[in-house]
């Protein structure tokens, strides 16, 4: 509760400590010990702005935060100046987005430790990290998951790969009713190579309820990452996560429950070339292994493709995103390759409109 | 229903890019795309561009609406994608894994009536799209239908309830008040 008096003297203390910070004087109890040289750069003015904001000195406002840290964050060339400084106001007030916070959320005057927290984590975006990181979770459909770097970040894209493969799943089902298949309800398996902060596997399981899932990933960070994610969702006993590299290790323990209806993989596809031109944000805090796909972006797509057929049942799937230059790239070399017996049955577009996602059908013989 | 803003645009009718969208917009490709919108089914159109040999390029499905609360009962206006323009601020770029772009701001236009619905009110794309859905068929249905409109008639009901509770509030407080009185009166 905001109280008129004590609060009061807090808040001009922690504007007089801001604008120490903001002068390029030392700061003196910032996390992380930024050092003058490498501390925001703020005129003299810049730093007035959060007085002059409302008619009331020392009284500051939800609306007044994300105004002055979207200045900051721009005076800085921070990227996404507006939305980090909504974001991560909102997540301070207990919100998920700024236009999701009613009209008196945005009046209330916020308190000491409020502002202080708004502080802390804008000072991580200060770094570039990104606004996932900075949050510590960040929402992957339906879901609220936590992130921590270096764990891949899931990007909006991939939730429409989930989509695919939950509509795939009901049209297999609605074909088999159709047919007359006897038998009891299916409980489809599903292998995620590459499964990072468990976005995808999640989803999935929340979508399918009789589905079951193999997550695994060649990092230890994410495995233990997927494993919390499933735990704060109470999906642990439907989800069997591996440390497990699927280039070098055998593919037999990927099979502890018989063959596979889908694989789904998000898996590193930007072309190494391309690499060097990524954000600073990805750049400096993701793992760098979750995006280089090498030369032609597509040497764990091949490693998928090639192992696919040993792991699927017949006419089972494999759904992948991949680089928009992919898709041809792909179909060619399936072709070079027939016995695989996989065929590139659909490319899907995302929605941005760029080939995304890629359907491959494993062929009964 | 805050996280929502609308325009209607019959002023000037190009009054549909918000301030720092970028031009590039996306226009969707209706061919593959079901949306049922609560009783009415979507016409899926026949054309398909851009077929590329045996693959059909198809647009993810944004998930049908789910029968949210109140919304079963009411019978809207349906829209197809067809009628639809959607507008994401990605900027230019390769998008996908080489971005980690946070805006996930759906801009929906509803080109026959030029309404337009900006849904930021969740942190995933997908979600904002299904909102930005649910909340331009309503505006459209109160457009094309006015006080007929089923919107309408269930905000004119609440309203009136509304009204009714206060209303029973304040004869009760008074009721309370009366009593007081009368009680202070019978102690002298």
């Amino acid at each position: 509760m905001w109280k008129p008096g004590t609060d009061f003297t807090t808040m001009r203390c922690l504007t007089h400590l801001l604008l120490r910070r903001l002068l390029g004087l030392s700061p003196q109890c910032m996390p992380g010990g930024l050092s003058q040289s490498k501390g925001p750069i703020l005129s003299p003015k810049q730093s007035s702005l959060r007085q002059s904001c409302n008619a009331r000195p020392g009284l500051v406002t939800a609306t007044d935060v994300v105004n002055y840290w979207q200045k900051v964050f721009e005076t800085n060339g921070i990227p996404e100046a507006r939305e980090s400084s909504e974001y991560i106001v909102s997540f301070v007030l207990g919100a998920k987005t700024f236009q999701s916070l009613n009209s008196k959320s945005l009046r209330t005057p916020l308190t000491a430790v409020q502002q202080e927290q708004i502080q802390q984590l804008s000072n991580k975006r200060l770094e570039r990290m990104p606004v996932q990181y900075v949050l510590g979770e960040w929402d992957f459909q339906d879901l609220t998951l936590k992130m921590r770097p270096p764990v891949f970040i899931p990007r909006p894209e991939t939730e429409d790969l989930v989509s695919l493969v939950v509509e795939e799943e009901s049209r297999k089902c609605e074909k088999n009713s159709s047919l007359c298949f006897p038998g009891p309800v299916p409980h489809p398996v599903i292998l995620e190579i590459g499964c990072g902060s468990g976005a995808i596997a999640l989803s999935l399981l929340c979508k399918m309820p009789q589905s079951r899932v193999i997550a695994v990933d060649k990092e230890k960070a994410a495995v233990d990452l997927t494993a919390e994610n499933a735990h704060r969702l109470q999906l642990q006993e439907r989800i069997h996560i591996l440390h497990h590299d699927v280039s070098y290790s055998s593919a037999k323990q990927l099979l502890l429950w018989g063959p596979i209806d889908f694989i789904v993989s998000n898996p590193p596809y930007v072309f190494h070339e391309d690499m060097a031109s990524l954000d600073a944000e990805i750049l400096r805090y993701e793992d760098l292994d979750a995006l280089d796909g090498g030369d032609d972006g597509m040497r764990v797509i091949k490693t998928i493709l090639a192992l696919a057929p040993s792991l699927l049942k017949d006419s089972g799937s494999v759904f992948l995103e991949v680089d928009p230059r992919h898709p041809d790239m792909v179909d060619k070399w399936l072709q070079a390759h027939p016995n695989l017996l996989l065929i590139l049955h659909a490319i899907h577009k995302d929605f941005c409109g760029k080939p995304r996602f890629l359907h491959i059908q494993k062929q009964s013989r | 229903m805050s996280g929502v803003s609308t325009k209607a645009s019959q002023s000037d009718g190009t009054g549909f890019i918000p301030e720092k969208l970028c031009p590039r917009f996306c226009m969707n490709v209706p061919s593959l795309f079901h949306f049922t919108f609560l009783l009415r089914e979507v016409r899926t159109p026949s054309w398909r561009p851009w077929i590329l040999r045996k693959q059909q390029f198809s647009l993810p499905r944004v998930p049908l609406l789910q029968a949210a609360r109140k919304k079963n009962s009411l019978n809207l206006l349906g829209l197809t994608e067809a009628e639809l323009e959607e507008q994401f601020v990605r900027g230019d770029g390769p998008g996908g894994q080489a971005t980690n772009k946070t805006n996930n701001c759906v801009v929906l236009k509803h080109i026959p009536s030029g309404i337009v619905v900006k849904c930021h009110q969740t942190r995933s794309v997908e979600k904002n799209r299904k909102i930005a859905r649910e909340i331009l068929q309503e505006k459209v249905d109160l457009f094309y239908k006015g006080e007929d409109s089923d919107i309408f008639k269930e905000k004119k009901a609440s309203e009136k309830k509304k009204q009714e509770k206060k209303r029973r509030a304040k004869e009760n407080l008074e009721r309370k008040k009366h009593f007081k009185e009368m009680q202070q009166l019978d102690k002298k």
